[in-house]
């Protein structure tokens, strides 16, 4: 059994809400697992009961086999990253990474090196004297990360580390996390609520919602192939499709599932008298007509009105169709392949 | 997150806090209900008369009105005097802050008694001599209540963004004093009342200045109260006790009104 | 110049006579007066010298320091004790609490003083209750005297204390205990390397404030003891408007003597409070030197002086 981190059952009541229900999850060594899920799913709840600063309600939370109930946060053996980066507002940059190491009666001048390896990882050599409160949040937050690396944390828990940043610090940092901790092979959980921060860095994605996960898996699993409506709505803009819908559009379906999804790319368009000959083989054509045009770079997303049902479709800008406007006539191309059959929530 | 519950220390902590800042408050009620309390634990019998009788006194009432009549005078000065300044630096002079904020922290950093000794100093001989007059006090009291007049009417002021307002008003083709007179007085108001209640109950407590400036001319409720304690500790509880409870309420009606506006603000 | 120049400096004009009418020109007329001879006349550094050389004024002096100290500093360990309480409680008592002890702030200066002579007077009620159950842990305190006036004050610094300081314990975020917990740290290791360092700023400048106070503290000492205890602010009270004898050079010798002491506890309190905020929380609440604190609960009024 390989399993580094266990959560068995885990359960967690505020009052009468259950905010953690039951949630089963095994983390590998080395892994990096994210949790991704819309606020409030207790996503970032799960990840203070595994730091031991919330206490569980029902099962068990297992590092390397060992039962962590009866320790106190301290000497678990987990390091744990903010929002809000949570620095030592009276401590400068190197007093707050060395911090976890004075407390744990480190020598000094041990202190002192590993505090210079750890700045350097985060690219903070000429920082060390300054206070906090005087660097950027992005700086802030890498001091963070060095903060809890420094104790050579078991399991580094990340809650939202880049939200409270602005989007290009956000794409930097999070490409440097991401190589830190495979350098490190340090076993990672980070927590999220942006879909494509979770793509891009995980090994692994568990989507939680209302207290459970819902479903876990690759980047890519979980991005075609989501088993359920919600799965599909957040992961993408797929397009949910209710049983009378599909039927409407694909004509026949061969499940009993009452929903279905298809994703924006996987739509074909053909512009209205264009010969049919570019249809894919085995598609079913619909005739529609544009509703809106918006152009995100290199792609473009249309939505297209076909048989009563609004379609979110994505074309790649490959200049084809940049004088389509809104009330054009279009065809679809939709592949019945590419039909997703989605299962019941909870089920 | 806060919704755990209190532990024990904390608890008995408080408790003991509380019942130490309440006991002579309670004490002084009692005494002022009590016909004759001596060697007991309780007040052994009770009357309203040590009130009637102070409701009878002349003195006492005379006290009371020249302290009212005194504090609305200085508050009305004040808010004559500094609406317009603070509204002119604020808009204005931004840059004087700095000094304004010097000139306000004095009246806290200096003691009454060492404002009183410049003031008899300088009011008592010379070309104005108004050493024992109310003119003396008022003037004194205007700059008692300095900090709080200045810090109500300035907060207010930015909290509306007064500039801004001005500035629109002026767009829409208003004149500088119309637009202060009907857009920013309006919006200030109520913060202008609260700091006006405030210094108000502030000089109400005034002693020092008033025992020292005009003590053996003009008797607030305050020097009436120390020359009474040492005649009879009923009647001077019942005074004491009628005092707190006009400042209570005062505060009370503080509270509300300041609750209210930060809720406003905040909404 | 333009009328509108006009407008503004007659908007101006009466706010500066006032203040310098009733506060500059008085304080310069007190220093100024500090430095002169006996007749009002000439310039002398005498006054000083005589202050300083007085076993009289110099025990004024040491008195009023040693009670403001004393009552300063009991004041802020009761202050800090509860402000850490107080946390503790849910919003709605905690709400309560403040209050209570907002309200009590109120009973301040001659009604307090006249609170403790019907408590722990002569003929005080619990004095003869004491006496009646034959206690005498009580039999050697004096309330006229250093003992019963450190007591008075300690009334109304605690809840100053309190108030002023209940702030900044919600200036230290949870998560930075969270943070130091998953480090490694205690529960006293936190308040040891982050909490009280985090508080000293508040700390010190509550201590100014709390001091500036009792310094300047004259209602309260001149209702309970008059003149048979020997306070600076009660002896500047009596120099210059006793009934007896005035020596208005001397009261202003002594009052600019108190003035320094109170204005340098005034700044510490200043400069502690812009290291604070250098911390990321607001200013430490400041207060008057008068005791008074009602309001101060209103984070608008908690802003007031000189930010």
């Amino acid at each position: 059994m390989n399993d580094y981190l266990q959560l068995q059952g885990v359960r967690k009541m505020f009052g009468e809400t259950r905010v953690l229900d039951h949630v089963d999850l095994s983390i590998r060594e080395g892994e990096l697992v994210t949790l991704l899920g819309p606020s409030g799913c207790g996503k970032s709840t799960l990840l203070r009961c595994i730091a031991g600063l919330a206490e569980l309600d029902g099962g068990r939370i297992l590092l390397e086999n060992k039962d962590l109930a009866k320790q106190p946060p301290r000497s678990r053996q987990v390091g744990m990253v903010f929002q809000s980066y949570a620095l030592f507002p009276n401590l400068t940059v190197s007093e707050n990474v060395e911090y976890g190491m004075k407390m744990r009666g480190i020598a000094r001048p041990a202190r002192r090196s590993r505090c210079e390896e750890l700045l350097a990882l985060v690219d903070l050599e000429e920082k060390h004297d300054v206070y906090p409160q005087s660097l950027s949040g992005g700086q802030q937050q890498r001091v963070a990360l060095a903060r809890s690396l420094a104790v050579q944390p078991k399991v580094l828990l990340l809650d939202e580390p880049l939200s409270a940043l602005d989007a290009k610090i956000r794409k930097n940092l999070r490409a440097e996390i991401r190589e830190i901790q495979k350098r490190l092979r340090m076993t990672t959980l980070f927590v999220t609520h942006d879909q494509e921060e979770a793509l891009i860095l995980s090994d692994r994605i568990c989507i939680m919602n209302q207290g459970r996960i819902v479903q876990d898996g690759s980047p890519e699993a979980l991005y075609t192939a989501p088993r359920t409506e919600f799965v599909a709505r957040f992961m993408g803009s797929y397009n949910v499709l209710t049983r009378a819908e599909a039927l409407l559009l694909f004509r026949n379906v061969d499940s009993t599932a009452d929903r279905f999804a298809i994703r924006p790319e996987a739509i074909t368009l053909l512009r209205e008298g264009e010969g049919r000959t570019e249809a894919v083989e085995g598609c079913i054509l619909a005739g529609g007509s544009v509703h809106s045009v918006s152009v995100l770079g290199n792609i473009i997303r249309l939505t297209v009105d076909t048989a009563g049902i609004r379609l979110t479709v994505d074309q790649l800008n490959d200049g084809r169709w940049l004088r389509i406007q809104e009330k054009d006539n279009v065809t679809l191309a939709l592949d019945p392949s590419q039909l997703l059959h989605l299962e019941r929530e909870g089920a | 997150m806060n919704i755990r519950k209190a532990g024990f220390a904390p608890r008995i902590v408080m408790l003991l806090f509380m019942a130490y800042l309440l006991l002579p408050l309670l004490a002084t009620g009692l005494y002022a209900l009590a016909r004759d309390w001596q060697d007991s634990l309780l007040p052994t019998a009770w009357t309203f008369s040590w009130f009637s009788e102070l409701l009878g006194d002349l003195r006492f009432l005379s006290a009371l009105w020249t302290s009212l009549y005194l504090c609305l005078i200085s508050v009305a000065l004040s808010l004559v005097v500094m609406l317009p300044a603070v509204f002119a630096i604020t808009v204005y002079f931004p840059h004087w802050e700095h000094f304004m904020k010097g000139l306000v922290v004095l009246p806290y950093a200096v003691p009454g008694v060492v404002a009183a000794v410049g003031l008899i100093r300088t009011y008592s001989s010379g070309p104005l001599d108004i050493a024992g007059t109310a003119y003396l006090l008022v003037g004194a009291y205007f700059v008692v209540i300095l900090p709080y007049m200045y810090q109500g009417i300035r907060n207010s002021l930015l909290t509306v963004s007064a500039v801004e307002l001005l500035q629109a008003a002026e767009l829409l083709g208003a004149r500088r004093r119309t637009a202060f007179l009907t857009v920013i007085l309006p919006n200030i108001w109520p913060g202008i009342i609260v700091s006006s209640l405030l210094s108000f109950s502030v000089l109400f407590g005034e002693f020092v200045l008033t025992n020292m400036l005009v003590g053996g001319h003009i008797k607030t409720i305050q020097v009436y109260l120390y020359q009474r304690v040492g005649e009879s500790g009923h009647l001077a509880s019942a005074i004491a006790i009628s005092y707190f409870v006009f400042i209570l309420m005062l505060s009370m009606v503080l509270m509300k009104l300041g609750r209210r506006m930060g809720g406003e603000v905040s909404k | 110049m333009k009328p509108r120049n006009r407008g503004v400096i007659l908007a101006l004009l009466p706010f500066l006579l006032m203040v310098l009418a009733f506060q500059l020109v008085p304080a310069v007329s007190m220093l100024a007066g500090s430095f002169r001879q006996e007749d009002g006349t000439g310039f002398t550094l005498g006054n000083y010298l005589h202050a300083l050389q007085s076993a009289y004024y110099m025990q004024a002096i040491k008195n009023s320091l040693l009670i403001s100290i004393t009552s300063s500093l009991i004041g802020i360990a009761a202050g800090l004790l509860c402000a850490y309480c107080i946390t503790r409680f849910t919003s709605r008592v905690r709400d309560r609490l403040l209050m209570l002890t907002n309200m009590t702030s109120n009973f301040a200066g001659v009604p307090l003083a006249f609170a403790y002579i019907i408590l722990l007077g002569n003929n005080g009620v619990f004095t003869l209750l004491f006496k009646q159950w034959g206690w005498d842990i009580f039999g050697d305190f004096n309330l006229y005297s250093w003992s019963g006036l450190v007591l008075v004050y300690i009334y109304f610094q605690a809840p100053l204390a309190l108030l002023l300081l209940y702030p900044s314990f919600y200036g230290i975020r949870e998560q930075w205990r969270e943070a130091a917990a998953l480090l490694g740290a205690g529960r006293w290791q936190f308040w040891k390397t982050i909490g009280l360092p985090i508080l000293a700023p508040a700390i010190f400048g509550t201590l100014g404030i709390l001091f500036a106070n009792a310094m300047g503290a004259y209602a309260t000492a001149y209702a309970l003891v008059g003149g048979n205890y020997n306070l600076l602010a009660v002896r500047i009270g009596a120099l210059v408007a006793g009934d007896v004898v005035t020596q208005p050079q001397m009261g202003s010798t002594l009052a600019v003597l108190l003035a320094l002491t109170t204005l340098l506890a005034v700044y510490l309190n200043q400069r502690m409070a812009r290291h604070a905020e250098s911390f990321g929380f607001g200013p430490a609440a400041k207060t008057g030197s008068n005791g008074k604190v009602s309001l101060r609960l209103r984070p608008a009024v908690r802003k007031e002086l000189g930010q």
